[in-house]
């Protein structure tokens, strides 16, 4: 890699005038000189997308899906994010978020078809128990609203770097802590999985009972989250030294390096698919929603 | 303005990720690998709330789930919603901070058989209202079978035994405190939980408590009473045995760690560091 | 830039004791300083207070004056002093900001920090690469570097502050023989060509043989003996607290112990066995 290709620059002393931001969207200007693997702009249809407009349809999908009642609000949210989803090619994925909701899915059929308060339409009875078709009613809208609401976080979490999100957040003027925490959370989970995963292992070739009595397992907590919890503490100093060595509390407006595409059409987009989505719960909320 | 900035210091900032961290990763590993029917997913944000203020609390329990929610890979499932709740939680955790309710109280004695009667006796007569006011019995007007009191009281006995244990052994009425502060968390958690559970999942969770909301709906109570119901059964032991975590995790810290925090000098008080 | 330390004495927040007491040193622009003692002596602490970053960061209390060109170091905000002096600590992983996908973005955290002109902070990341040979390592994901390998990210992340004074705790502990006379190197164009300041704490006195100008000894937070680093280096005293002498010095004394007749001839034929 050439040693500067910047002959022009400044010398690098430290000025604290704020730096000549490229608003989103002009990503002709930032690119110039940053390597590929630094910009990894997004391709594919819906990928390609700013991720602001990926998380405001991702956030208006969970608000229609639970905040308008009645069948139309969770059909139209399973409807328009299986569409994404094959638009996007991520179809394929969506089987792991679906298969993480049955639990939950099997208690509201469950617990709502057979015990739904005051409903006394009884379809058909097991022992004890009467399924009723109010509460069936009712168990089947849950379920697709659980079910659309999953589908939306998927299709979101499939299609968007986290990276991607926090930068286009950074170039809009999110501060650099907010990111940094988002930014530092995503990327310290994995790491405190496998210190987790060691603890236990270790646990358990000492006799901790991963499967035997609640008492047992309840005890396994301790050895657990003692270790965990005191070894990430222990960082807390010596990261802080490390981020304040590298100028972290400078007050000045941090430098945007990575730009994601964005323009007047989706910000159309955005206003229309957020603004409608309110209005929609508005609507339900006040009984004047048209569609059942 | 100042009191904001200052709860958001490099070193909070730098403790806020590794407290989500810890929330999702121990939720996951008490909820999935040991399989036990608490969440102790919330020792983060209560552990930033006490160091750091309210905002500081609230803003990791948000964030918490958000992520736990969205984020590429680990996302998914349906914690999404209870941002709120987790909210709630961070921002009460800010306010027991502030009243240094988790600053250790070493006592003695008598102070100590005191504080463990009086334990007992808060409990007793918390209690005594519910066993004698016949309208909560009465399933007809949206209340809990009288099953459900019987339990209550048997497990506020057992509660208040290892609570006045704890003080005990320890030598310290914080325990008292965080007792008071954790179950107080808890019920606020479960009031605020249970409309969230109701408009968003019919009135279940998904976890093994969703029998308890068949009991209590087939004893006769209405959606929300279900939800509540449960709730206030998992959520003050849930929030009471995070807290005495927390009690024990910030007790084990170093005196020179915890005096650069906001609020660690009333963590303190006059602890030797 | 010139560092110096004036009767520097310093406590951590709520110890009972001076973690140093009565320091005095003084880091000209382009003179490599090294420190050497036996373990707990305080040298990491010296390295935080030479920094600036204690008290302004980690607390504690100080008496003395610590300065750079003058200027007082507790006066400082700790962006001001991060431009003027970096500091690398011994657990590289910790140093790293954990939020950059690769290398690159990792050594661009610094400057974009200080809001530079994103041409300069471009060409401070491929300079700091360059001086320090991993530019192979830019697109790599700084979390799944070898201990060795995020050392000299972590140094790099430092230079591309461009501070004119260099504080090194231990660098190269957890490198090979290759990265070390990497960072050796390095570290000698820094102090020659760019005129940066030095002062470095290394139990690898065969590095500071080489390449400091001057020693000094830390013990209980004092300290005890400062000097070039070709007499200190060779005092005797120093295996007693537990320093290990250079190979010249060892093989000097192995050879004299086996019966050559004056120090002068061992010179002599070490300076002919190195030619």
């Amino acid at each position: 890699m050439p040693a500067s290709r910047w002959a022009n620059a400044s010398s690098g002393t430290v000025r604290s005038e704020k730096p000549a931001d490229p608003s989103p969207g002009d990503s002709g200007r930032a690119a110039r000189g940053l390597p590929a693997y630094v910009l990894r702009v997004p391709t594919g249809t819906y990928r390609a997308l700013n991720p602001l407009t990926k998380f405001v349809i991702a956030l208006s999908s969970a608000l229609v899906a639970f905040g308008v009642r009645g069948w139309t609000g969770p059909l139209s949210v399973l409807v328009v994010t299986a569409a994404i989803a094959l638009i996007a090619g991520v179809s394929r994925s969506l089987r792991r978020f679906v298969l993480a909701t049955i639990p939950i899915v099997a208690s509201i059929l469950l617990v709502n078809a057979f015990l739904y308060p005051g409903a006394t339409d009884v379809l058909f009875r097991v022992g004890p128990l009467a399924a009723t078709g109010t509460g069936g009613t009712v168990a089947l809208q849950a379920t697709l609203r659980v079910l659309a609401f999953a589908l939306s976080v998927a299709v979101f979490s499939l299609t968007t770097a986290t990276d991607d999100f926090l930068a286009d957040l950074e170039c809009r003027g999110t501060g650099r802590r907010l990111t940094f925490v988002v930014g530092s959370a995503i990327r310290t989970i994995p790491a405190m999985g496998s210190r987790a995963v060691e603890i236990v292992e270790a646990q358990r070739a000492r006799g901790l009972d991963t499967e035997g009595s609640i008492r047992r397992r309840l005890r396994g907590i301790v050895p657990l989250a003692g270790p965990m919890v005191f070894g990430s503490l222990a960082e807390v100093e010596e990261r802080t030294v490390a981020l304040e060595a590298r100028a972290f509390s400078a007050p000045v407006r941090r430098t945007v390096m990575r730009t994601l595409p964005d323009g007047s059409g989706q910000r159309a987009m955005r206003w229309l698919v957020g603004l409608g989505s309110i209005a929609a719960v508005v609507a339900s909320i006040a009984g004047r929603f048209p569609l059942p | 303005m100042a009191w904001l900035s200052r709860q958001f210091s490099t070193r909070v900032i730098v403790l806020i990720p590794i407290a989500i961290a810890i929330n999702i990763v121990l939720g996951y590993t008490v909820q999935t690998i040991l399989k036990l029917p608490i969440y102790l997913d919330s020792i983060g944000t209560i552990l930033v709330g006490v160091l750091a203020g309210p905002i500081a609390g609230a803003l990791t329990g948000i964030l918490s789930n958000l992520i736990w929610q969205y984020a590429p890979v680990i996302g998914g499932g349906t914690i999404g919603p209870f941002a709120i709740t987790a909210g709630v939680i961070g921002f009460l955790a800010g306010i027991w901070g502030q009243l240094a309710v988790y600053r250790s109280r070493p006592a003695s004695g008598t102070q100590l058989i005191l504080a463990a009667i009086a334990a007992a006796v808060i409990v007793v007569v918390v209690v005594i209202p519910i066993l004698n006011n016949p309208a909560y019995t009465d399933p007809n007007i949206g209340g809990y079978p009288s099953w459900v009191y019987t339990a209550a009281i048997v497990i506020a006995a057992i509660v208040a035994v290892i609570v006045a244990g704890f003080i005990y052994i320890r030598r310290d009425l914080a325990g008292l405190w965080v007792a008071v502060a954790g179950v107080v968390t808890g019920i606020v958690a479960a009031f605020v939980s249970a409309p969230i559970s109701a408009i968003a999942f019919g009135g279940v969770t998904g976890s093994g408590t969703d029998l308890l909301v068949a009991a209590l709906r087939q004893g006769g109570s209405d959606v929300m009473s279900a939800s509540l119901g449960q709730g206030l059964f998992s959520d003050p032991i849930d929030k009471t045995i995070t807290s005495f975590v927390v009690f024990i995790v910030l007790g084990g810290l170093s005196g020179r760690l915890l005096a650069r925090f906001p609020l660690g000098e009333r963590l303190l008080g006059n602890r030797a560091v | 830039m010139t560092l110096r330390l004036s009767a520097v004495t310093y406590r951590y927040a709520g110890a009972q004791r001076d973690a140093l007491t009565d320091v005095e040193l003084e880091l000209p622009a382009g003179s490599v300083l090294g420190v050497v003692g036996p373990n707990e002596s305080g040298k990491s602490t010296l390295c935080l207070v030479a920094s600036g970053l204690a008290p302004v960061v980690v607390g504690g209390q100080i008496r003395g004056s610590v300065t750079i060109d003058g200027r007082e170091t507790v006066g400082m905000r700790p962006h001001e002093l991060a431009q003027r002096c970096g500091i690398l600590f011994q657990n590289a992983q910790a140093q790293l900001s954990g939020t950059a996908s690769t290398v690159f973005e990792e050594l661009a955290f610094g400057p974009r920090n200080l809001g530079l002109p994103l041409g300069t902070v471009i060409e401070r990341v491929e300079s700091s690469l360059e001086t320090l040979g991993i530019a192979g390592l830019a697109d790599r994901d700084p979390d799944r570097l070898s201990g060795g390998q995020a050392q000299l990210v972590a140094l790099a992340a430092i230079l591309a502050l461009g501070p004119d004074i260099l504080i090194l705790d231990e660098p190269t502990s957890q490198l090979d023989p290759q990265g070390t006379r990497l960072v050796g190197e390095a570290l000698r164009r820094l102090a020659h060509e760019k005129r940066t300041g030095i002062l470095v704490v290394e139990h690898k006195t065969a590095l500071l043989d080489e390449l400091a100008d001057r020693v000094i000894v830390i013990d209980q937070g004092r300290l005890i003996r400062e000097g070039a680093s070709v007499d200190v280096l060779a005092d005797p005293a120093l295996v007693e607290l537990g320093v290990e002498p250079p190979p010249r010095v060892r093989v000097r004394s192995a050879l004299a112990g086996a019966g050559f007749r004056t120090p002068g001839e061992v010179d002599a034929l070490l300076a002919e066995l190195a030619r």
